[in-house]
């Protein structure tokens, strides 16, 4: 994960690493519009007032997406419990990741897979992998041993795998 | 990591996140532009609150030109003060920073007014100075 540099613009960083905010933030929220919300959110207040401070750019930005997204989350279920019938979730309506050029039939069966995931491994598996955490920053992240997060991810590789090969077999 | 696994890995490493869609760009680039989320009259009261402090103090010494410091003996104070009040008119949680040291911390920003009033013995007229402040504090927290 590169530093900022002190000339750059917040657009160009936010447009480099936006997109693996919105990603690692869809892990956590009920709706694509919430991962938004959270991320607006937690990006001006990094960019405005947290910036300096010492520390990697992308982990206190998802400590701060996680920690809004979880807020969001509590109200909704409090909202939840008073009305009847809670909103479905969505969080994964719409694509997840870009568009491959040439044929996309890997990216989908790859999203579709990520979907049926547990929680607790697809959330490892995108801060891993497009957060670019460590194993020990996740730990940190989520409040769990470093020994668990790395355990999970090989589960979701290892569960991602028989999902991606089930899938192939079964398009011949 | 497994070897067996590193095929997967470098695959879905390679995969791109979906890009921003143009109105979240939009959102973000409207909630940059504008400007931190104070009291606007807190602001505003700030040079207000000089100017009258200001007054105040020259109102209460009074000129010290040479008329003023022959004339004896020194008269009572015109206006003593009698309390200071500390409000906190706005609150904003900033989210998590990490402290030098490695330990997490909320960063908490405050918005105060500190008033300080004064009475005349003479009079009993009541002067007020009130003057916005702003806090940050960083408070360590620590996880179960």
């Amino acid at each position: 994960m590169e530093e900022f540099s002190e000339n750059e613009s917040w657009k160009n960083w936010f447009h480099r690493h936006g997109p693996k905010l919105l990603l690692c933030a869809r892990q956590w929220t009920a709706s694509a519009a919430d991962a938004e919300d959270v991320v607006q959110d937690a990006f001006i207040r990094f960019w405005r007032s947290q910036r300096g401070l010492p520390g990697e750019p992308m982990a206190l930005l998802l400590t701060s997406v996680r920690r809004a997204a979880l807020d969001i989350a509590r109200r909704r279920l409090r909202r939840a419990a008073r009305e009847a019938g809670a909103e479905a979730r969505d969080s994964f309506a719409g694509p997840l990741l870009e568009p491959a050029s040439g044929g996309d039939d890997r990216r989908l069966a790859i999203e579709s897979a990520l979907r049926r995931l547990p929680t607790d491994q697809r959330e490892v598996l995108a801060l891993k992998i497009w957060g670019e955490l460590t194993f020990a920053q996740i730990a940190g992240q989520l409040g769990i041993p470093p020994n668990t997060a790395a355990s999970r991810y090989r589960y979701a590789l290892g569960n991602l795998r028989r999902e991606l090969t089930a899938a192939a077999d079964c398009h011949g | 990591m497994d070897d067996d696994f590193q095929e997967l890995e470098a695959e879905l490493s390679r995969l791109r996140p979906a890009p921003l869609g143009r109105d979240f760009a939009e959102r973000v680039e409207r909630g940059m532009a504008r400007r931190r989320a104070l009291p606007g009259w807190l602001w505003a009261a700030m040079p207000a609150a000089a100017a009258f402090a200001l007054i105040v103090v020259y109102g209460t010494r009074g000129p010290a030109g040479p008329a003023a410091q022959a004339s004896a003996p020194p008269a009572a104070p015109a206006f003593e003060p009698v309390g200071v009040r500390d409000i906190l008119v706005a609150s904003r949680d900033e989210g998590y920073v990490v402290l030098a040291d490695g330990w997490p911390a909320r960063r908490l920003l405050e918005a105060h007014v500190n008033t300080i009033m004064w009475r005349s013995p003479r009079s009993a007229a009541l002067l007020q100075w009130s003057v916005p402040r702003e806090e940050i504090r960083i408070v360590p927290v620590a996880f179960h």
